[in-house]
């Protein structure tokens, strides 16, 4: 007994040192952005009453919504394809999606900055084959925001979805077959259902992550693209730290009630496809 | 899956992968260019950016200041992470599942708002610019990934081996080092070299709290906002050299030591 109660201390350093250095920041922050008061009012009202900045927050949401659907369109058949290899090249395959991960979302952000600049790649390939005349504005675009942004995050996507698919029991998908389903019908009404759980990580992962992207809609996307990580960040700048505190609440809030809400409503989903209530 | 993937599936695959490696195709050809505008492909290849980076002071100190503040967080990160992991899976832990969701919490909550969290707090305490902000920030950023990586190995490590070693008399501490810490060395120095990239490449909490103390993150996010040097190509590709290096081999340590485990349990 003494021997696990000497064990257990050993969450205390940790412990501790997560309350000093991210609890108490998070909490002294809550405060700030309750308390502080503005001529206008407190920070809560000047963020809802001014269409600007609540525009905001709705880009916010449109993007993360687009780009977590898009990577899953994009990410899922990738999955499938390495799931249907053969066990030892699965490893191969899924390092190929992985090492783009590990690489600095700034340098990868950089590379597109070159590729879709006004001389960049893309124009300049244009220009030479006679397609365009002038050059096409391809960076500081909503379009180029979602490219960027989807090859940010879709290793994120196809890894949970792959994850997902290898904890199916293959049997059932084998049993539907025997039984006579056709493989079109064994994989929607079997292996797709099974299949979603992994998804839906997959897809409140890249949301959340999506919610406090900074780098790619700062330096990809024109002034209507501003995201709240940007906002905030303008705050800063300002020196308005009460209002950027205010902003950061409204964030996390709206990031933790959305995953909820996919959560919710992705289980009555599963649940309809594998009874076959919806075609 | 039995069924074969149709030639469609394949293309498909190999375009996607072009997509997402771009990058890397890009920046490479483009460090090696000797043009003083960014233009891909290069017209003549050369050094003359590489030289560039390697003789001027401030980028190299971004980048001393970066590496060893990765270096110090990586090692107090994997230091705490080793010490809760243990306590987690091996203590008996009441409200096991809240403290690992306390210890996910920093990877879950928004880095924004973190960053602006800490130098609040670092303004009211007057600690802005110091390394040391930047070190415990980037070591909480990687706690949940130390947490995860070493609770998952200790989980497949069997607490027999270590139970015999106490009964023979070893110590708790000398029983754990003898028995259970060499197997759990690769998943250790696998979640060292993760918290060493989230720290190297971290760019908002140093740009808050640091001030006019640059990290390389901060100085490659000013230059690619104001004026697009083309000594960014060269520190890119040394960048991602280095990252896809080091994580290739973490990557690799930790699914060594989870299949060693999984030979063990079947022999």
């Amino acid at each position: 007994m003494s021997r696990s109660l000497s064990t257990r201390a050993l969450v205390l350093p940790g412990l501790a040192f997560l309350l000093v250095v991210f609890v108490v920041p998070v909490l002294f922050m809550l405060k700030v952005s309750f308390t502080g008061e503005t001529a206008a009012g407190d920070y809560f009202s000047r963020f809802f009453g001014s269409g600007a900045y609540f525009s905001v927050l709705i880009t916010t949401l449109r993007v993360s919504v687009v780009v977590s659907f898009l990577t899953l369109l994009v990410g899922y058949p990738i999955s499938y394809f390495i799931y249907s290899r053969p066990e030892r090249q699965r490893p191969v395959l899924l390092f190929l999606v992985l090492v783009p991960m590990w690489m600095s979302v700034l340098v990868r952000t950089y590379a597109w900055m070159v590729v879709l600049g006004r001389q960049g790649m893309v124009n300049s390939l244009l220009l030479d084959l006679g397609i365009t005349a002038t050059p096409l504005k391809l960076m500081y675009t909503t379009g180029a925001v979602y490219l960027v942004m989807v090859q940010v995050l879709l290793p994120f996507m196809i890894v949970a979805c792959f994850s997902g698919m290898s904890e199916i029991d293959h049997t059932f998908v084998r049993a539907a077959r025997i039984l006579g389903a056709s493989p079109g019908y064994a994989f929607r009404r079997i292996f797709l259902p099974l299949s979603l759980d992994g998804a839906v990580n997959g897809f409140v992962l890249v949301f959340m992550l999506s919610m406090g992207f900074f780098i790619v809609p700062a330096l990809i996307g024109g002034p209507k693209d501003t995201m709240m990580a940007n906002l905030i960040e303008i705050q800063v700048e300002q020196a308005d730290w009460g209002f950027a505190a205010a902003l950061s609440v409204v964030l996390l809030v709206a990031t933790i009630a959305i995953m909820f809400l996919i959560r919710a409503a992705s289980r009555r989903f599963t649940f309809s496809l594998a009874e076959g209530t919806r075609p | 899956m039995t069924r074969r993937p149709g030639i469609f599936l394949t293309a498909y695959f190999w375009i996607v992968i072009a997509y997402l490696l771009m990058p890397v195709l890009i920046i490479v050809p483009l460090s090696f260019g000797r043009q003083e505008f960014m233009h891909f492909p290069p017209r003549s290849f050369g050094l003359r950016w590489y030289v560039e980076y390697f003789s001027s002071t401030p980028w190299l100190e971004s980048t001393f200041r970066s590496l060893r503040i990765a270096l110090s967080s990586c090692l107090l990160s994997t230091f705490l992470g080793c010490l809760g992991s243990i306590a987690l899976e091996r203590g008996h832990m009441p409200w096991r599942g809240f403290l690992s969701g306390m210890f996910a919490s920093p990877a879950i909550v928004p880095q924004i708002v973190f960053a602006l969290a800490l130098f609040i707090a670092a303004v009211a305490l007057g600690m802005t610019g110091e390394e040391l902000l930047l070190i415990v920030a980037h070591s909480v950023l990687g706690l949940p990934f130390t947490i995860l990586i070493i609770s998952s190995a200790l989980r497949q490590i069997d607490p027999t081996l270590e139970r015999a070693a106490r009964i023979m008399g070893a110590g708790p501490v000398r029983g754990f080092f003898a028995a259970t810490f060499p197997s759990l060395t690769p998943s250790i120095v696998s979640a060292a070299i993760f918290v060493f990239f989230i720290s190297f490449d971290e760019l908002i909490v140093a740009l808050f709290v640091m001030g006019d103390k640059q990290t390389l993150p901060v100085r490659i996010w000013t230059d690619l906002r104001f004026e697009l040097s083309p000594v960014i190509a060269p520190i890119s590709t040394l960048m991602v050299a280095f990252t896809v290096i080091a994580m290739g081999i973490a990557e690799f340590l930790r699914r060594k030591a989870v299949q060693q485990k999984s030979q063990m349990g079947k022999s």
